[in-house]
């Protein structure tokens, strides 16, 4: 993959000129906020080409980094202009102490795997050395990106040509967004947000087939968009009682983290009924994004760590999930949820199968295409929507149509959109919006593949990548 | 040529340099920082002179903090200065931003 592929190219004296550009409005904030430190971050790439869709995405990823790390500081300002030819850029303002904050800049461009193609940049109007340098912190000058001497004797001399930079930076890339990601070590609160804001993108996305949407109630009479975002918001408490749970976990055996996780769960599931006036909006959720949260929570407690990770621990929570739920709880349970009756019926596994295989829809399915897609988020949504629901056994689906033959047809569903372009092309959105009115007729809907939607979601704004 | 007033290029951004150009009466008065001068503080030296040469200036005070710059890059500077120094090139606006 050539992340250069693409971009409009912009010349020296642009930039040049947008270097004394930024200069000039640093000089201004640092009169506006005497006794603040200015901060400038932007990215520090060689070449023609400084912007375009990929380097946009490391940007906001740098940036979102970047600011989980400033919980605590006051911002007083903030200006981002991410659409500059000349390379995206962003400034703040804070209150803080200049050495401090040197030195949190200096681990962001050395521990970040992306750091290295940034540039963040201290001042303080106040200190008479305007710039602090990293050599008078004890910081070794910046390495290379593509040797490890000093970055700034390459530079000079062009040590290295500009096609040994972009592969760096290629395979930078891929590392990062590609299967076994990295995941930084966010706070609880940027872990417990992207969950909400995932549940609210997800039932915001318009046309879904057959789901609530801000447009239509779709297949559901009892429920709205507003009542998603009661329930929504209802959960906040048990999101952070999952990273908490997952973070405090000290034990080896992580099924007993899933128990933990599960009883919270249950007392979840009544604040939802009672936020909802009893609908089942997100009982699958609670299921699943509690797992994963407490399984996120649980691998970054001493810093950060890797998708690969992430998925050993769903799995090892959710070992004995499918045995003791399916096998042994139908011979015990009365009641049968959904899911159970699904697994006597047809052997479908549904949301716990997916969990004792740690989401491979998301991980390996959704998540590389929801990185990749293009378009406006409701669109790049939309796809992804429209992918999973082709290839999820969903048991909501299922349950709806009474036989799981309803999969055949759903896979075609999603190949035909796909084949007419998508939510890029008109006949693309066409079929979808008749899709969605077909699905109210017959009363279809697609909940297990929202839920995916929304893990992913869940995910691709902890990597950065919506 | 005459350096009607004192000009400032560049930035103090890494890979920048910043130059300032002011009048002066005894040859090119050089007052050069940079992280990398041992290697590179006479190329940058030899890069801004033949410039003001061009521009027929042999009288200036010339101060350079460079943060490691390309050659294309300290060429470039030193041509804006230049003209910002000889009133040939207008300040940007910079309100405008």
């Amino acid at each position: 993959m050539n992340i250069f592929s693409k971009g409009k190219s912009t010349d020296l004296s642009a930039v040049l000129l947008q270097r004394e550009k930024r200069s000039h409005y640093q000089n201004q904030l640092e009169q506006r906020y005497p006794n603040k430190i200015v901060i400038s971050f932007k990215l520090n790439i060689p070449g023609p080409i400084k912007n375009n869709d990929y380097l946009a995405r490391i940007f906001q990823t740098g940036w979102r980094v970047l600011l989980s790390q400033l919980t605590g500081q006051v911002i007083e300002h903030s200006r981002m202009e991410a659409n500059l030819n000349t390379g995206p850029e962003a400034f703040l303002v804070v209150t803080g102490n200049l050495s401090a904050l040197k030195q949190l800049t200096i681990k962001f461009e050395d521990n970040f795997p992306l750091g290295r193609l940034f540039d963040v940049d201290l001042m303080a109007g106040q200190d008479e050395k305007y710039q602090l340098s990293r050599q008078d912190l004890g910081f070794a000058p910046r390495t290379c990106l593509i040797c490890n001497q000093d970055a700034k004797s390459c530079i000079k001399i062009q040590r290295h040509s500009l096609m040994e930079a972009y592969q760096v930076i290629n395979s930078l890339y891929a590392n990062y967004y590609q299967e076994n990601f990295y995941l930084f070590n966010w706070g609880e609160d940027t872990v417990i947000n992207a969950a909400l804001t995932a549940l609210l993108d997800e039932v915001t996305v318009t046309p879904k087939p057959g789901l609530v949407d801000p447009a239509s109630n779709g297949s559901h009479q009892d429920m709205t968009a507003f009542t998603f975002i009661e329930s929504s918001l209802a959960l906040r408490p048990y999101f952070v009682q999952a990273f908490e749970l997952g973070h405090n976990f000290q034990g080896t055996d992580l099924t007993s983290l899933f128990e933990q996780v599960r009883q919270a769960g249950i007392q979840a599931e009544q604040a939802m009924y009672l936020a909802t006036q009893g609908v089942n909006t997100h009982k699958g959720l609670i299921f699943s994004l509690g797992i994963m949260i407490a399984a996120l929570a649980q691998i970054t407690r001493t810093g950060p760590s890797h998708a690969g990770k992430l998925r050993q621990t769903i799995q090892a929570m959710t070992a004995n999930l499918v045995a003791t739920d399916l096998q042994q709880g139908l011979a015990e349970q009365k009641a049968l949820t959904a899911g159970q009756q699904q697994y006597q019926r047809y052997q479908l596994t549904g949301i716990r199968g997916e969990a004792a295989q740690a989401f491979p829809m998301v991980f390996e399915l959704a998540l590389p295409f929801l990185g990749q897609a293009t378009g406006a988020d409701n669109q790049r949504y939309l796809d992804t929507l429209m992918l999973i629901a082709g290839q999820l056994a969903d048991s909501t689906l299922i349950k709806r149509a009474g036989s799981p033959a309803i999969l055949a047809e759903m896979r075609a569903w999603s190949a035909e959109y796909f084949a007419l372009g998508g939510s890029q092309r008109e006949a693309g959105r066409t079929f979808l919006a008749n899709l969605d009115q077909d699905f109210i007729k017959r009363n279809l809907s697609l909940g297990g593949a929202a839920d995916t939607l929304v893990l992913t979601i869940f995910l691709a704004r902890l990597q950065g990548v919506v | 040529m005459e350096i009607k007033k004192t000009a400032m290029a560049g930035t103090l951004e890494s890979s920048d340099i910043q130059i300032m150009l002011s009048q002066g009466s005894n040859g090119l008065e050089f007052d050069l920082v940079s992280d990398v001068a041992k290697q590179f503080g006479k190329a940058i030296q030899a890069t801004i002179t033949d410039v003001l040469n061009t521009y027929d200036i042999h009288d200036a005070k010339v101060k350079v903090v460079d943060k490691g710059a390309l050659d294309m890059v300290v060429k470039a500077r030193a041509i804006t200065v230049v003209q910002r120094a000889l009133d040939m090139a207008d300040e940007p606006d910079w309100k405008v931003i």
